[in-house]
């Protein structure tokens, strides 16, 4: 409570501000009628005589969003493949200093790839070599890499058994062991892991519309300077409307997986292996799905005619020449390279706005989480199918009818709530509440709540302690249940995703600034608009470094948290 | 022949293997008995190379174990099928999938790979044919955590008979079943082993299936052997005193 308080007075949220000034309603309002009428025209009648019709606009905008998106995950993968692989416990069987330095040098290159954001990696890489596709796919799929080899190494880690030792000791190689024993048990957690980036994928590929990239975010930017709201709600209804497809196939799939399909009993009374092979479990959605993957994946690369900027290779070598010149700090160029020079030029760009930005951002980061999260507890007690049922926990109970609709409401507005991300939703209530930090607080808390109730919500329902089920048939109410048995049993699960969400929210809040509120985001964009590459390759670099530690702190807290050695 | 010429094993302190000293003959069947944490799991361990000896040697065919190493150690531990207490299987894997991993020295990398991915008709129908012997044949396709705990037993069961060892090697692998079950499991691999003329070293708890089904019993305490020899040879009482 403390340091949440402490938080909105460090990042200078005043409450007054919550209440949007006359402009700022009048623009919610006309927004928010704007929502039952999404256009399926230009609303400019001018546009609508053009050559182009505005479902075509919207129908590229869609495809190059799933397309960047595609192609940078199919890229990820095999950078979190690999580097994954590399960071495993399971994969290095000896334990020697140089194999584990390898091993945690590997980890800690991922963590700090995956600590710069895509948003951050996109603008080096545009000023680098200039407007691309194939900047974009690899702004993305750098972090997207490197999250996945993060989570990858610790998936196989803890997916390592005895199986795996069998096939060594029957005379296997450790690269069949590792393949067979390890590497296929964690599959199904490796495979749903890739679904669900896939799916942040598509958000962040919007969202790079925001710096150039003609995706879904580029056309909600540029309808809002336009002040055509009616095509923004048209946009952002295709957007949450992919987003959720995702989810809903990423949980199919992985029900799939981790269930596995029954095999049907065979039509003959004494059945050869012809019958029983017929006979087998299988599943039309995975196959179709995996195929669907590879072609997608294939496809996304094959399509685009074009991935470099239609830049020549000189102009583009001069470019990167002129870039990686300027990202040298100013000073240490003048001294003909002299990086004593440095020091001075680091304390003086601190001492003028550098360090009180990478406090404001750690305060927005940590202050949204602990709202988000604080929400989501009460909220969950109301969301959660185990309690929110005409038999919570397994005891009758009548006449809570209501509490079924408020849940599956709730469960609504937290899928639209994590589909939503955190950059768009905050460009826009920028534009209801003017320029206030609360309009960063706000994205921030609305798409993390959202996955911390989904997720807590989880945690409850799996709880398999009858504790709660005392209490209920004791005469106490649900959320009696909920406060005093099912709460303490899922307690450390739930601050264990409070964790894995405030790393998020940390990285989050590097790039929001961006939208032009105070923090490290708003010094990189006001440095690349400057042309200053030296300043905004030193905030980037200190954006990094704060959501590394966040990263670590997040991991050992995790690490105690889960009470056994899985590093 | 497996030999262990005063093999010890201790981890910092704790002396698991205290200084043993064991000849285990081809064919034989035997069986290894004691409290928990007496040292069965250790000795097991001993005898596939899985655990490196403190001191003292394990000695397979003539050939130390800790001596071996590349191709010479795969094909010794080839020849030794090992049935971990919790049964190693891979649980999203179909049981014909498990099974195959038995080869994994034999078929090597690409070969194990192709038999995940893809398994011929002639490989499936040896699978199928073990699989009967074993009782679960209309399990071949089967994920494996579809199964009961029993067939899960008879899946690695029969993964280690598909190695074509010379010996198997069994910890425990019917502690948690039911006393019907488990009898029915030992009288299963003891069956099998005998058709196929292989060693079997078994631990296990109960003593009357010692008696039952072993040629030979050896009883362990605190990392050392207190009693070894046929079951009608031994002093019953200091046997019952070791479950």
């Amino acid at each position: 409570m403390l340091l949440f308080f402490a938080g909105l007075w460090v990042i200078g949220a005043k409450p007054s501000e919550l209440v949007p000034n006359e402009g700022g309603r009048e623009t919610a309002s006309e927004f928010l009628k704007a929502a039952i009428r999404p256009a399926l025209d230009f609303e400019d009648p001018e546009m609508r005589e053009s050559e182009v019709d505005f479902i075509h606009k919207l129908g590229r905008a869609l495809w190059l969003t799933l397309r960047y998106a595609v192609a940078a995950m199919s890229l990820a993968l095999l950078i979190g493949i690999i580097w994954g692989v590399l960071g495993s416990r399971a994969w290095w069987s000896k334990s020697s200093l140089f194999l584990q330095t390898i091993r945690i040098g590997s980890r800690l290159m991922a963590t700090a790839v995956r600590s710069v954001h895509e948003l951050m990696w996109a603008l080096l890489f545009l000023s680098a070599v200039g407007t691309s596709p194939l900047a974009a796919v690899l702004a993305m799929a750098l972090p997207y890499g490197g999250t996945l080899a993060k989570v990858f190494s610790e998936l196989l880690d803890e997916s390592e058994s005895s199986a795996a030792g069998v096939i060594r000791m029957s005379g296997g190689s450790g690269l069949a062991a590792f393949s067979a024993g390890v590497v296929t048990r964690a599959l199904p957690d490796l495979a749903t892991y890739a679904l669900y980036r896939l799916e942040c994928a598509i958000r962040s590929s919007a969202v790079l519309g925001f710096v150039g990239v003609p995706t879904l975010g580029y056309e909600i930017k540029t309808a809002y300077e336009d002040g055509h709201y009616r095509e923004i709600w048209t946009y952002l209804y295709i957007l949450l409307a992919v987003v959720i497809f995702f989810e809903w196939w990423g949980a199919r799939m992985r029900s799939l997986l981790t269930k596995g399909v029954s095999s049907i009993k065979p039509e003959v009374k004494q059945p050869n292996v012809d019958h029983l092979w017929k006979s087998r479990g299988t599943s039309l959605f995975l196959r179709s799905s995996f195929l669907i993957v590879l072609i997608g994946g294939t496809m996304s690369w094959l399509l685009e005619d074009r991935w470099g900027s239609g830049v020549s290779w000189e102009q583009k070598l001069q470019n990167l020449d002129r870039f990686t010149d300027e990202v040298v700090p100013y000073p240490v160029r003048e001294a003909d390279g002299d990086w004593s020079e440095f020091g001075p030029w680091f304390g003086e760009k601190m001492a003028k706005g550098g360090s009180e930005a990478v406090w404001q951002t750690f305060h927005l980061g940590t202050a949204s989480i602990l709202l988000a999260g604080a929400l989501a507890l009460l909220a969950v007690n109301l969301s959660a199918r185990t309690l929110a049922s005409s038999m919570p926990r397994g005891v009758w109970d009548r006449g809570m009818a209501w509490r079924s609709v408020i849940g599956a409401m709730l469960r609504v507005a937290a899928m639209l709530g994590r589909a939503m991300p955190e950059f768009i939703l905050a460009f826009l209530l920028l534009r209801v509440f003017g320029p206030t930090v609360w309009a960063l607080i706000l994205a921030l808390v609305v798409h993390n709540c959202g996955i911390l109730l989904r997720l807590g919500a989880e945690v409850i329902d799996n709880i398999t302690s009858r504790a709660s089920s005392v209490i209920l048939a004791q005469g106490g109410s649900r959320t009696s249940a909920y406060v005093g048995a099912l709460v303490p049993a899922g307690f450390n699960r739930m601050v264990l995703f409070l964790f894995y969400r405030w790393e998020s929210c940390i990285r989050e809040a590097t790039v929001l600034g961006m939208l032009g509120v105070a923090s490290l985001g708003f010094l990189i964009s006001d440095a690349k608009v400057s042309l200053f590459y030296d300043e905004m390759v030193l905030w980037v670099a200190l954006g990094a470094a704060l959501v590394f530690l966040g990263d670590l702190t997040s991991d050992f807290v995790r690490y105690k948290l889960r009470g056994k050695n899985n590093r | 022949m497996l030999e262990l010429q005063s093999a010890t094993l201790a981890y910092n302190s704790i002396v698991a293997v205290d200084s043993i000293n064991l000849e285990i003959k081809p064919g034989e069947h035997v069986c290894l008995i004691g409290p928990s944490g007496c040292g069965k799991t250790s000795l097991l361990g001993l005898m596939n190379g899985r655990l490196e000896s403190s001191s003292g040697k394990v000695v397979l065919d003539g050939k130390e174990l800790k001596s071996l190493s590349g191709r010479a150690l795969k094909t010794a531990r080839s020849k030794i099928a090992w049935i971990p207490q919790d049964l190693g299987l891979v649980p999203n894997l179909r049981v014909n999938q498990n099974i195959a991993c038995g080869r994994a020295s034999e078929k090597g990398f690409l070969g194990l790979m192709r038999s995940l991915l893809l398994m011929g008709s002639r490989e499936k129908e040896e699978v199928a044919d073990l699989l009967k012997r074993v009782g679960i044949k209309e399990k071949i396709f089967h994920r494996v955590d579809h199964l009961s705990g029993g067939q899960q037993q008879r899946v690695a069961i029969a993964r280690a008979l598909y190695q074509r060892p010379e010996m198997i090697l069994a910890d425990e692998p019917v502690s948690s079943v039911d006393p019907e079950r488990a009898k029915s499991l030992v009288e299963l691999l003891i069956g099998l082993a005998r058709e196929e003329g292989q060693t079997l070293v078994m631990s296990l708890h109960d003593i009357d299936l010692a008696k039952r089904y072993f040629d030979r019993v050896i009883g362990l305490r605190e990392g050392q052997v207190v009693m070894d020899g046929a079951p009608d040879q031994i002093d019953l009482e200091q046997l019952y005193d070791l479950s």
